[in-house]
């Protein structure tokens, strides 16, 4: 048998792929199997000098707390509420700014600024905005006669929720118009044109040909709005913080919190591979659903 | 031909990448530069600072700065990452070994820090160091709180006390509150919520866990053990009994009754800024906040006091420090000590403390005006009455102490927002450090 050996120009491109590899590996799967270790183990910060295996103990811990239904309720709204307007607001917007007027560039500029904010900073903003007693919101609402008393947006468990996902919505926005507007443009002429020809209105053309011809741009678009929204505890953190009374956590924030107050990364990775797990099975199910073809390329 | 092109291009490109990655390091160079034997070979210094602020990492700059010019040997370099868990980075460093020889130690840092084996045993210096005994007994106290070894050399040390609005005080003919109760009813006298004003600046979001604390102490009187604080003396813990469910009661009514309704998740940013902003008229906080409220009220319009005490004529007070310690594994512990030691000399340490907002680490600033007069002299007051100010030692070194900090917050506010009882949350709370005690700090 011949021993398995490279040509020259094979071991060019292997050594030439190796670099790649080994920081891919290093920074992005590595990290992951390390993460999946210390899910299992007794890691926390306060002593890293006993870090034996506690076997499925840190997923019993997190899952067993009373407030993990709220969590979970609560991730799901924040994607699901956040999604949906953040989607049909960025379509409106991008549907207005593909005819060219005047000042189109500097409108554009205006809209997809929210999207170049970190989140966290955003977060610190709509802290202030919403503030119960100076919070620029209630000031408003209390001058234009809606409301005759302040509301404790960020500190009654009722509306905190909607609070976070409103400054959600607000950034979210941005995505949408900028990617959906890209691929507007991308919709020959022609089948306006056809469509015109054929007298179809101007709601058909939206529903028969704009729709269907930027499909996979829609699904690839959502599909990663649904895990950036999933993984984006920055807003909540700088708000909230998972207040008042725990209410407005999500599994992200959680686990934010198992690190930053109990330094238990143990837990954390727990959280970590359930969030993985979810994403794992939405995604199957999003492409069984949407048949995956017609997705395109993530 | 082409194939030996191709080889050539390897070579090259990781020559490229290593010039690169060794021009960022001029340091190196640098030192085999200095290496004759005529001078001696230049010590690098890395520190790294946790509760950064702009303010405070220039002055601590300029602090360097005159170490280097006094040190022309020794070079320091700065690492000053944002507040925000700078103490997470920190770890993360200290758990791979990377390079830090000085860094920030804090109260609630360092147990961790010691289990891990990642700070450095300092008695040796400290026995050798003659401006150690000139420290003040809080200061040695916090140095000394982990084995009774001194880990960290404290820069400063926080302790509560009351702010309040001395023009609201006097318009209304009331006094500075000298106890809990007589907190609770001047913060409802104050209250009038039609005028957005409110009497007392709660803390119910991140970090109010240590005022419900120390309140159910101060009910607990004489009984609290001070070494042990979650405990008292008879080894029940501090929620077990009537007084606690009596200080508990007092508090949710202060927020209730005298307190802005927001003020259920307030942090450390809007209780400040409720007092400076004229919603609030009571503020009970660190000292570090006499900078942005006298630089936001009048002269005149806000005084500061002691703070109130329990029932029985008590207040426990926990001293806070941070300071600067030794990597375990720093290759310059001497340098780095001499840094340590030029940082705690009552000249540099005098400048720092002003600028930080910190009660000073030396006897002798019990003498400078600034820290005796005004908004620092209830720090005095304290300190001098010990019958009725009780220092005990923090809680930090239990292992469930930071995920506690996070519940009794949570449950705090589940009982102001009507979701727990006050009952339910102390038997939770009994329960928590029960279970504490039993694992062992």
């Amino acid at each position: 048998m011949k021993p398995f050996r490279l040509n020259r120009t094979q071991t060019f491109i292997f050594l030439s792929l190796l670099p790649a590899v080994l920081l891919v590996f290093g920074f992005t799967y590595f990290p992951i199997l390390k993460g999946i270790d210390v899910a299992f183990r007794n890691y926390s910060l306060f002593n890293l000098t006993d870090v034996h295996y506690v076997g499925l103990d840190n997923f019993r811990a997190v899952m067993g707390t009373p407030q993990f239904g709220t969590i979970l309720k609560n991730t799901a709204l924040w994607v699901i509420i956040s999604l949906v307007f953040q989607f049909a607001i960025g379509f409106l917007l991008a549907l207005l700014m593909r005819k060219g007027f005047r000042g189109r560039g500097i409108y554009q500029g205006f809209v997809f600024y929210s999207w170049a904010l970190s989140g966290f900073l955003i977060g610190i903003i709509f802290r202030w905005l919403f503030n119960g007693q100076i919070g620029v919101i209630n000031d408003l609402l209390l001058n234009a006669g809606i409301i005759t008393e302040r509301i404790g947006f960020l500190s009654d468990p009722k509306w905190a929720m909607f609070s976070v996902i409103v400054a959600n919505i607000w950034y979210g926005v941005a995505f949408f118009a900028i990617m959906l507007l890209a691929a507007l443009q991308s919709v020959p002429s022609e089948l306006y044109e056809a469509a015109d020809i054929d007298g179809a209105s101007g709601f058909s053309q939206l529903f028969n040909v704009t729709i269907p011809y930027i499909m996979p741009t829609i699904l690839s678009t959502v599909a990663l709005r649904v895990i950036w929204i999933f993984n984006f505890p920055d807003l909540i953190y700088g708000m909230t913080n998972g207040g008042p009374a725990g209410s407005t956590h999500i599994l992200t924030t959680y686990m934010l919190d198992k690190i930053i107050f109990s330094g238990d990364y143990g837990q954390a990775s727990a959280i970590g591979i359930i969030c993985i797990i979810i994403l794992l099975l939405f995604l199957v199910f999003y492409m069984f659903a949407t048949k995956a073809e017609k997705a395109g390329d993530f | 031909m082409r194939k030996a092109t191709k080889w050539m291009a390897l070579p090259m490109v990781t020559v490229l990448a290593v010039g690169s990655l060794s021009a960022c390091s001029s340091s190196g160079t640098q030192k085999a530069a200095d290496g004759g034997k005529a001078a001696p070979a230049k010590v690098n210094l890395k520190m790294i600072e946790s509760l950064t602020s702009p303010a405070r990492t220039e002055v601590i700059k300029k602090m360097i700065a005159s170490f280097e010019a006094a040190n022309p040997n020794i070079k320091v370099e700065l690492i000053s990452p944002p507040l925000e868990g700078a103490d997470n980075k920190i770890s993360t460093m200290l758990n791979a070994r990377e390079d830090l020889d000085v860094l920030e130690v804090r109260d609630v840092t360092v147990k961790q820090f010691v289990t891990n084996k990642w700070i450095a045993d300092l008695s040796s210096y400290t026995n050798a160091w003659s401006g150690y005994k000139d420290l003040n007994a809080n200061a040695i106290a916090m140095a000394n709180y982990i084995n009774n070894t001194p880990y960290f050399i404290p820069y400063g040390l926080y302790e509560k006390m009351l702010f309040y609005r001395k023009d609201w005080f006097d318009a209304k003919g009331l006094t500075p509150p000298k106890t809990w109760d007589e907190l609770y009813k001047d913060a409802k006298a104050l209250t009038d919520p039609a005028n957005n004003r409110f009497g007392y600046s709660f803390r119910g979001g991140s970090g109010a866990d240590g005022y419900i604390v120390d309140l159910l102490r101060d009910f607990n009187g004489s009984n609290v053990n001070p070494d042990d604080a979650m405990f008292l003396k008879s080894g029940a813990t501090i929620f077990s009994t009537p007084e606690a469910k009596q200080g508990l009661t007092m508090y949710a009514n202060l927020y209730k009754d005298g307190s802005p309704k927001d003020s259920v998740n307030w942090a450390f940013a809007e209780q400040v800024q409720g007092f400076v902003s004229g919603t609030t008229a009571m503020l009970i906080q660190d000292p570090d906040t006499i900078d942005p409220v006298s630089q936001k009220l009048g002269q005149g319009t806000w005084a500061t006091a002691p703070m109130p005490v329990g029932p029985t004529g008590i207040s426990h007070y926990k001293v806070g420090a941070a300071g600067w310690g030794v990597t375990s594994y720093s290759k310059h512990p001497n340098e780095a000590w001499k840094l340590i030691e030029f940082l705690s000399s009552p000249e540099q340490n005098a400048i720092f403390t002003k600028t930080a907002g910190v009660i000073p680490i030396h006897n002798s600033a019990s003498v400078d005006k600034s820290f005796t007069q005004g908004a620092y002299k209830p720090y005095i007051d304290m300190a001098n009455d010990p019958a009725h100010f009780v220092s005990y030692k923090p809680e930090t070194d239990y292992k469930g102490f930071g995920e506690w900090r996070k519940i009794v917050q949570q449950d705090m506010q589940a009982v102001l927002l009507n979701h727990l009882s006050i009952d339910d949350a102390l038997k939770k709370w009994d329960a928590y450090w029960i279970n504490e005690k039993k694992q062992g700090k």
